[in-house]
Parts: structure tokens; C-alpha cells; sequence
């Protein structure tokens, strides 16, 4: 058993209501105990069933059990929980493909491949179906053209999924860019944390210029309430907060997510 | 090291040669300081563990009481075992 999959066990024993388990679920996918993975996953979709991501792998793990109506099944539930959820068109995509419904597979990768276009094996998947079709006709090709319009308020749910965790980008004045933070009653209190929070990173960079370390890649700290990670992102920054109860090392990978998300909005948008 | 909160002035230290603790103590105290007032004022309530993580290396801290542990480690430190060490050295503080 590895590390990671050790640590991620035990966080989820500790705590069986914990999101840890898509981690796990996919560590274990990965490294080929699919019945573990396939049991971690399912137990874990019936506490959040309403988690796009939870069900993303269990899509992708009834692909590796062969039960493919059972994943598309799974991946039709993400498109509704998260629209344009770019792992769910690739797998029906593929499914599509293997299918031999070469119309729908041509029109989930196109979308796959606008909603990232740097994804070459997107766009090889999308040559092999063009060249599979019987006529070679252009097919469904507009999606692939067209940038997706995405309401930066909603730039980070599809990552972060749980509506308890949020992301907000900020200029470098300390205004929002994209994301929010919604109270329990539907107020957006990003631009208050984010002009708190972004001070933090005013600071870092403050230091940093006086200490040989090099430029600061991330600041991860916890309050009372939340644990909160940031990171530079263009010229501003980057803040991602989750409750307590998440464990830090996912907070960290939220960012991680949040920040490649940014990455190809901005490109999308170049 | 133990830094003073307020003042970023060392109160013990161990440090490694070659290390400016001074200049370390100071900026390191100032960032958990402004973290941990932006916390509060974003309602997160009060921080504990801090953690700076560099291209030279890794900057952790952790208060109570007005003062700070802070730690200046390599990149490749478990960040995890710092940081479980930290918040139990930190009950000395109480």
C-alpha cells in the first residue's frame, strides 16, 4: 500500500464523512485495485451524491470494470450537477466512440476540446473519429471554434464542487476578478475577504524581497473557522477556503485545481 | 526560533550559521501578524499553523499568546510532521 493511499484511508476512517474518498477512490483506480476503489467510491456517492466529481469516478471506475452503462449513466449525472464539466464530455466522448455513435462522440470531444484547448489527446481523439466516420463529412466541428462563454462569478465550481469551498482571483489592486463568496443567506462577500486577504500576500512579497528565497509559490494557514490557500495568479492573486473539517493537503490541491482553471480561462480568453 | 509577535524581536533561537535570524524573525512575525488580523477580519476567527512556501524553501509559523514559533526549513521538509511538532510545542505557550 502506498503512502498516499495509507494517509487518505486513515483520514477517511477518521472521519467516514470526509471528501477524502474521491482522493482515495482515484488512488486506489490508479493503482489497479478496482473492486477497493469501486467500494471507496460508491460509499462515498451515497453520502454526497450530489458531488460532480464523486461522480466522475465512478464513471471512470465502471469504465475499468467494463459496466459501461453504469458510467455513462454517471457521467449524464455530472452534466446535470456541473454543465460543461470537462471530464464528463471527454469520458462519454470516448464512450461514444467506442460505441460506434460517432456523431455524439465528435460533439462531447468538441466540446471537451473548447472547454480545454490544450488538451492534445482531445484533440487526436477528435482526428480518430473524423476519420472513422463513413463519409469524412466535417462533423459537430462549431463547438471546437467557439470560446465558451463562462460567468466568472461561477469561473471555480466545477473544481471545487462542494459549495462550502470557495476561490476568488484578484487583481494585483485587490479587486475580484473572478469567483465569490456566498453567505448562508446569498450574500457575495468576496470583494470584503478578498481585500483582507490579499494583504497577506502584499506582505509575502514584501518579505520575499528581503529574504533569499526566492519568489513565494504558495501560503497555506489555518483559522479557527477555515483554511485558507493562496498563490500568485498573473499579477494578482489566487485565494481558495475551505471549512476546517477539509483537510489541509486537499485545500492544497483545490488551489492547485483552481489555479490550472485560471490558467485556461485566461488562455480561452487571450 | 520564538519571535515576539508585536515587536518581530527574537526571543530564543536556534538557527543554522549563516542564517539572518533578525531579518527572518522580523518579516516572518509581520506576515502571521497580517494573516492572522485579515483572518479575523474576514470572520475566520483566530489562525494557528502559517506556512510560506518559497522556490528557497519553507517559512512556518504558529502563535499564541503573542508569540510565534517560527520555523525556516527546506523545501523538501514533511510540512505535515513541522506542523503537528509545531502546534505541540505551542501548548508550551499556554
Amino acid at each position: 500500500m502506498s503512502d498516499d493511499i495509507r494517509t487518505l484511508s486513515e483520514t477517511l476512517a477518521a472521519d467516514p464523512s470526509s471528501i477524502v474518498f474521491v482522493q482515495l477512490g482515484e488512488a486506489l483506480r490508479r493503482s489497479g485495485q478496482i473492486e477497493l476503489a469501486w467500494r471507496v467510491a460508491t460509499r462515498g456517492l451515497d453520502r454526497h451524491a450530489q458531488r460532480a466529481d464523486a461522480h466522475d469516478l465512478v464513471a471512470r471506475i465502471a469504465i475499468d470494470r467494463g459496466d459501461f452503462p453504469r458510467a455513462r449513466a454517471e457521467w449524464e449525472t455530472v452534466l446535470t450537477l456541473a454543465p460543461g464539466h470537462g471530464g464528463a464530455q471527454k469520458g462519454l466522448g470516448f464512450l461514444c466512440f467506442q460505441q460506434g455513435d460517432l456523431d455524439e462522440a465528435a460533439r462531447y470531444l468538441g466540446a471537451a476540446l473548447a472547454d480545454d484547448p490544450q488538451d492534445e489527446s482531445l484533440a487526436a481523439a477528435l482526428d480518430t473519429v473524423r476519420a472513422s466516420h463513413p463519409d469524412r463529412r466535417p462533423i459537430e466541428e462549431a463547438p471546437t471554434l467557439r470560446v465558451p462563454v463562462v460567468d466568472a462569478r461561477t469561473l471555480f465550481q466545477e473544481v471545487l464542487g462542494d459549495p462550502s469551498q470557495t476561490a476568488i482571483l484578484l487583481d494585483g489592486d485587490g479587486y475580484v476578478v473572478a469567483g465569490q463568496y456566498l453567505t448562508a443567506d446569498g450574500r457575495d462577500l468576496g470583494a470584503d475577504i478578498g481585500a483582507q486577504l490579499s494583504g497577506v500576500s502584499e506582505e509575502a512579497n514584501r518579505a520575499m524581497r528581503h529574504l533569499s528565497l526566492g519568489r513565494w509559490r504558495q501560503i497555506v494557514f489555518e483559522a479557527e473557522s477555515a483554511s485558507v490557500a493562496m498563490a500568485p495568479s498573473g499579477g494578482g492573486v489566487l485565494l481558495v477556503a475551505a471549512p476546517r473539517s477539509v483537510p489541509l493537503g486537499y485545500v492544497r490541491r483545490l488551489l492547485e485545481r483552481s489555479l490550472e482553471r485560471v490558467r485556461r480561462w485566461t488562455g480561452a480568453r487571450a | 526560533m520564538v519571535v515576539g509577535e508585536g515587536d518581530g524581536m527574537v526571543v530564543d533561537s536556534n538557527l543554522q550559521i549563516g542564517v539572518n535570524g533578525d531579518a527572518f524573525a522580523a518579516l516572518t512575525a509581520s506576515m502571521y501578524r497580517k494573516a492572522r488580523r485579515a483572518a479575523a477580519a474576514a470572520g475566520f476567527g483566530e489562525t494557528g499553523f502559517f506556512e510560506l512556501d518559497a522556490e528557497g524553501g519553507r517559512m512556518c509559523a504558529a502563535g499564541r499568546n503573542d508569540l510565534v514559533i517560527v520555523v525556516i526549513a527546506e523545501p523538501r521538509v514533511n510540512v505535515g510532521l513541522l506542523r503537528v511538532e509545531m502546534l505541540k510545542a505551542l501548548e508550551a505557550f499556554a
